[in-house]
């Protein structure tokens, strides 16, 4: 549910600012060709696009928030009067000079005649210096009511599919007011969504070696068109050959209906054994008992995965892991907000899962939690996240699984959003009022209440104006006077019609449990970030409200498709795909898993400080538990901001600490041990059928069997015997990957 | 070279992002990388000795005799070997080589508080929002993190050592859990004394961990991809194991560890105690290739008692940080090794006395600090900037905690101006304002 992956953090300022390619050889001015027309530039219309054009208003240039040695522009564009002022009001008006135009900050830096930190911008001989100069000689003119504005942009000609390593020309078109439309594609800004599969440079295409697909997009003056396209190779696969694929689940059918699309075969089917240990780490973050493998082994049963996967979601540590995996998202730093608050959140989190608390109202009672917060785990959140803009960001990006952040700022760079639709969202957490104990950290020790106010507002940053709740699509819903505008959100929400929250919650479980979301990262839905599959996106959303939110429904019928249970083993057309579901994705197991599944393959549990001993890792409460092994494996930081990075590499810290913690060490060799108690066991064969159960969660094949117990020569002291191999099968992949 | 390119393919494949986004996005990172602006110098490795609490400047490197007793304190100034160059009484060790390293009194900030100070100084970022003075924050990748992340250690030796335990803001914040400090949390002073994972258990000798190694290849039958263009994360892995290997195994890796080695009167002159040794170590350390290493010394917060405090602590702290200096500077090894004493600021001038407290102290100052900075190829002997005549703010040579993290990335061989790429694709400038401190280089 929870993808907290190395590039998906809550509260981030996400600006995206890479791989825009933007136009540096001039570009065709918007109004006027012939400097000799007669014709007046306009600020808006004409010098704008080219400060964006040349990258001048750019995140690493006087775009950054403080500018660049003193020279300040908004983002991008977004705010034209402070631009204008920027350039023609402030630095003693000697940016732009209109008794001596050519000698004007603005040109003589960008053209490299006085030294300029971003090199040259511009020479003398483009078009758009002649604008420029234009421009300045003619009073440097702004827009007026009577000029024409920007109406749109699109891209000409309509998308369409390309082959593979073909070039292809778009253009971009800007439409005005006055119904003239104009070709900007030189001074547009280009995106690819995977460059990789076509790479794109001021309006030229290339689409590479690989099939795939692409969302080209372009950005001018703040306005955004998309053009998506798929790369496609000759089909060699013949029809028949996916006909007669075996499919479980209208899951399947989609997968494989994008497969063909694709021509790619998908990975066989995974074998009893793998599948039987994904499942359970997957659905409740352990490993399989070695009597549950021996079970699931003999049964012989013609169904008998989809009764075990009923079986493994009713299992009570359900709950435990599914609240770990939120507790990265919502789980606050203690020493901020109180221990009793944050352990009160967890509480409520874990009960949640317990009871399998449908999604749409586990929403409900998160975002409209009133009262105490050592009562009510979920206020937790609003004393975490004080101010509306901050509930704002995190909302957004859990539970429409937009970024918004970027709006909150400036306009977004990708996106069609902006501070008036941030703020307008952040206006309904304008009424939370709480009294009782503040933050004081580093101890926050009070009891803090939280209860709906009769008044409170949220206004525009730059215009000072009181912005009403407005949500992002739609109508804004009527509140009624002295109730909780939150309420009006969450129903705008969780309503049939809302085109985000069912996708994006039903995209996060997906991802949890394939490795992989439809959309990924999974709160960037946007329109540079398309689903890899839009008809099985929709379907899984329909799904998840058809059955009311549960969560264990959803997941069986996740597990239960055919394209779950694939092998992660590619094959010759498969090979190349990663993101179209053709074959399972190996993952490690997260921290917390790791520890508990090493505690219960030595049989020693890990110990925590301040718990009860026998706690699961993923039962801690909090992430301030000190654990070597949890630091290695990665998990939040509450210190860091934003807090919920969790990483899913493997490094050589976690393989050291695996090889030679003397943590480890001692649980292998402890007197209650799993290895004290194998090596008294006998015979040899069957306690090598016990260690492999445990710990692979499969039989040891019959070479397995004779190599190890050729292994007793060098190593005749038995107890030894047994711990080495203990040792050397947690330090293997096969242990530390879910396969 | 291939190990990196293969970590960095495991990454991706794990992170789930596009694959093909992510090799797009490194090359972007090393085309910035690879502008040839670094000198051609042999890039310099650096200790930083990090006072945390914000040692006071008045009692350390910035006397001021001059100024009414309630300001001047209860200390003295000494002459060094530089005519004209004071620093406190009780640095005497200190004071004997002051020609090998500098004085900068004149880097100041507006962050006053721990939180806020310490990311400042340890990243050269000033805090994003503002924080508390207990948070424990990060926004931005710190100085270890990142020469760790730029520049690799021999034997299969990490970057970036933190001794005894991680710095606040020490950490890698985007650059990943990869180049997060290797914290060596033992005592080194202790006769036991031992690092972490690296070395064999106690009571696991070679010959078995040899048996061990073996027996992990015999029972390693999990298949890997045998298709060059799908990315098996268990390949990262596999290089995980060879490189940890490397470092349990390599006897240079191994010797940089053995503080026992070194002759007693070493050992003696740096100082026999906890902060001593990690000097030592981080001595060996560098000596043995690893970039940068962290000594968290904590402990400087004095609002109160700061000259019982002081009279105790300052003693042995000049031992050590002299010793390191010229132990360096005897083997060859301070020409390309910085060693750097700092903390997040100095200390207010008006001395005060806490409620309920009832021996003075000095509160947190962020107007004016001292820096102690020797080695990497700077010239010693020198005092950059000064602070007014009572300490309270820097007014010659101004600088900004920008122009100290750039000299630092300088002589590490790394731009400072370069930009990096965030894994959600903001780019962001490594150090605002690239200028080092002229008179460092």
């Amino acid at each position: 549910m929870i993808k907290a992956s190395n590039n998906t953090t809550v509260g981030a300022c996400v600006c995206v600012g890479f791989l825009i390619f933007v136009s540096a050889t001039g570009g065709n001015r918007a109004f006027g060709a012939d400097p000799n027309s007669g014709y007046v530039p306009k600020f808006e219309l004409d010098i704008q696009p080219i400060l964006t054009a040349r990258g001048c208003n750019s995140g690493p240039c006087h775009g950054k928030s403080r500018g660049q040695n003193g020279f300040s522009l908004s983002l991008f564009g977004f705010d034209s009067n402070m631009d204008f002022d920027a350039l023609v009001k402030n630095a003693r008006g000697r940016r732009v000079s209109i008794a001596a135009p050519t000698d004007s900050l603005l040109l003589t830096k960008a053209t490299g005649k006085e030294p300029h930190g971003g090199g040259i911008r511009l020479k003398e001989e483009d078009e758009d210096y002649a604008t420029l100069i234009q421009w300045i000689k003619t009073g440097l003119q702004r827009t007026t009511a009577s000029d024409p504005t920007l109406a749109g942009i699109r891209f000409e000609p309509d998308p369409r599919n390309l082959s593979t390593n073909e070039d292809a020309e778009v253009r971009v078109l800007a439409t005005y007011s006055d119904g003239v439309e104009r070709d900007v594609t030189g001074v547009s800004s280009f995106q690819s969504s995977d460059p990789g599969i076509v790479s794109v440079k001021s309006g030229a295409l290339r689409s590479g070696p690989y099939a795939g697909e692409a969302t080209i997009m372009a950005r001018y003056m703040g306005r955004i068109a998309t053009w998506s396209t798929a790369v496609l190779k000759a089909k060699s696969i013949p029809a028949t050959a996916f006909d007669e694929l075996p499919r479980n689940n209208w899951i399947d059918d989609l997968v494989i209906d994008k497969l063909q699309s694709l021509d790619v075969m998908p990975s066989e089917l995974s074998t009893d054994t793998v599948f039987l240990r994904r499942l359970f780490l997957d659905a409740i973050g352990r490993l399989p008992t070695p009597d549950e493998v021996a079970e699931f082994l003999a049964d012989e049963r013609s169904d008998k995965r989809v009764r075990w996967i009923d079986r493994v979601l009713d299992q009570p540590e359900y709950a435990d892991f599914w609240a770990n995996k939120w507790a990265d998202l919502l789980r606050p730093n203690p020493y901020r907000v109180g221990i009793k608050a944050t352990y009160s959140l967890d509480h409520w989190l874990r009960q949640s899962f317990r009871k399998n608390l449908p999604h749409d109202q586990f929403v409900r009672e998160l975002l409209t939690a009133q009262g105490s917060t050592w009562r009510n785990g979920a206020t937790t959140f609003f004393r975490d996240r004080r101010e509306p803009d901050e509930i704002t960001t995190v909302v957004s990006q859990l539970f429409l699984g937009v970024r918004l952040e970027c709006a909150k700022c400036h306009q977004h760079p990708f996106e069609v959003y902006g501070q008036s639709d941030f703020y307008g969202l952040a206006s309904y957490f304008a009424k939370i009022g709480h009294k009782g104990v503040g933050l004081s950290p580093p101890i926050s020790g009070g009891e803090e209440i939280f209860f709906v106010k009769d008044k409170g507002e949220v206004k525009h940053p730059l215009t000072q104006q009181i912005l009403a709740p407005k949500p992002l699509t739609g109508p804004s819903p009527a509140i009624q006077d002295g109730t909780d505008p939150r309420i009006a959100l969450v129903d705008w929400l969780l309503s049939p019609e809302n085109p985000y929250f069912a996708k994006a919650a039903v995209n996060r479980l997906w991802a949890e449990v394939m490795g992989l979301g439809i959309v990924d990262p999974v709160d960037d839905f946007r329109a540079t970030n398309p689903p890899s599959n839009v008809p099985l996106l929709n379907r899984l959303a329909d799904h998840y409200r058809s059955v009311g939110f549960d969560n264990k429904q959803m997941l069986k019928v996740i597990f239960s498709s055919r394209t779950y249970q694939l092998s992660s083993l590619p094959n010759a057309s498969n090979a190349h795909d990663s993101r179209n579901f053709s074959r399972h994705q190996r993952r490690r197991m997260r921290a917390e898993v790791m520890s508990d599944a090493l505690s219960d393959a030595t049989g020693v549990p890990t110990t925590f400080s301040g718990v009860p001993y026998g706690t699961r890792a993923v039962q801690l409460w909090t992430y301030r538990v000190d654990s070597e092994l949890l630091d290695a494996f990665s998990r939040p930081d509450a210190n860091q901001d934003p807090p919920c990075e969790r990483t899913s590499d493997t490094t050589m810290s976690q393989s050291l600490h695996l090889m030679n913690s003397s943590q480890i060490q001692a649980r292998l060799t402890a007197e209650d041990s799993n290895c004290a108690k194998w090596a008294l066991d006998s015979p040899s064969e069957v306690v090598l059928r016990k260690i492999y159960f445990q710990i692979y969660s499969r039989a040891p094949s019959d070479d397995e069997i004779k190599t190890l117990l050729a292994e007793q020569k060098h190593q005749p002291d038995r107890r030894r015997w047994v711990e080495d191999i203990v040792w050397a099968m947690i330090n293997s992949p096969e242990f530390t990957f879910i396969d | 070279m291939q190990r990196r390119t293969y970590l960095k393919l495991g990454l991706a494949g794990l992170a789930g992002g596009s694959f093909l986004d992510l090799l797009a996005l490194r090359k972007a990172n090393a085309e910035q990388a690879g502008d040839g602006s670094s000198s051609k110098k042999k890039p310099s490795n650096c200790i930083l000795i990090w006072m945390d609490g914000g040692p006071t400047h008045f009692e350390t490197f910035d006397p001021k005799p001059d100024a009414p007793s309630e300001i001047r304190g209860d200390f003295q100034p000494i002459s060094t070997n530089v005519p004209g160059i004071h620093i406190c009484e009780h640095l005497p060790k200190l004071a004997a080589i002051a020609d090998k390293y500098s004085i900068i009194r004149s880097v100041c900030h507006n962050q006053g508080n721990h939180g806020a100070g310490n990311h400042y100084m340890m990243t050269g970022a000033p805090p994003r929002i503002p924080v508390g003075c207990g948070a424990f924050v990060s926004f931005h990748p710190s100085l270890g993190s990142v020469a760790a992340y730029e520049r690799e250690a021999p034997h299969g030796l990490p970057g970036y050592f933190t001794m005894p335990s991680m710095s606040r803001s020490g950490g890698p914040n985007f650059l990943g859990a990869k180049y997060a400090p290797f914290i060596i949390n033992n005592d080194p002073n202790n006769k036991n004394f031992r690092v972490r994972d690296v070395e064999l258990p106690v009571g696991l000798d070679q010959e078995r961990f040899t048996s061990r190694r073996d027996l992990r290849k015999t029972v390693d039958r999990m298949s890997r991809f045998e298709f060059a263009e799908s990315i098996d994360p268990v390949s990262a892995y596999d290089d995980n194991y060879a490189q940890g290997y490397d470092l349990v195994q390599t006897p240079e890796a191994q010797r940089a560890f053995d503080i026992g080695s070194e002759p007693e009167t070493t050992r003696e002159a740096y100082g026999r105690n906890a902060f001593g040794q990690r000097a030592l170590l981080a001595r060996r350390l560098v000596e043995a290739g690893v970039p940068f290493v962290t000594i968290y010394d904590g402990g400087w917060d004095h609002h109160s008692d700061l000259f019982g405090a002081l009279q105790k602590r300052l003693p042995t702290w000049d031992q050590t940080v002299a010793t390191l200096i010229n132990d360096l500077d005897q083997r060859g090894l301070l020409e390309t090794t910085m060693v750097i004493a700092l903390g997040e600021f100095g200390r207010t001038p008006k001395i005060s006395t806490l409620a309920g407290q009832t021996k003075p102290g000095r509160d947190h100052w962020a107007n004016a600090m001292s820096i102690l900075f020797a080695g990497g190829g700077s010239r010693g002997g020198q005092v950059i900037g000064a602070t007014d005549r009572q300490g309270y703010a820097a007014v010659e040579r101004v600088l900004s905690p920008e122009n100290y993290v750039s000299t630092v990335y300088r002589k590490l061989g790394i731009d400072p101006g370069k930009i990096y790429h965030t894994p959600a694709g903001r780019p962001t400038h490594l150090v605002s304002d690239a200028t080092p401190i002229s008179e460092l280089m």
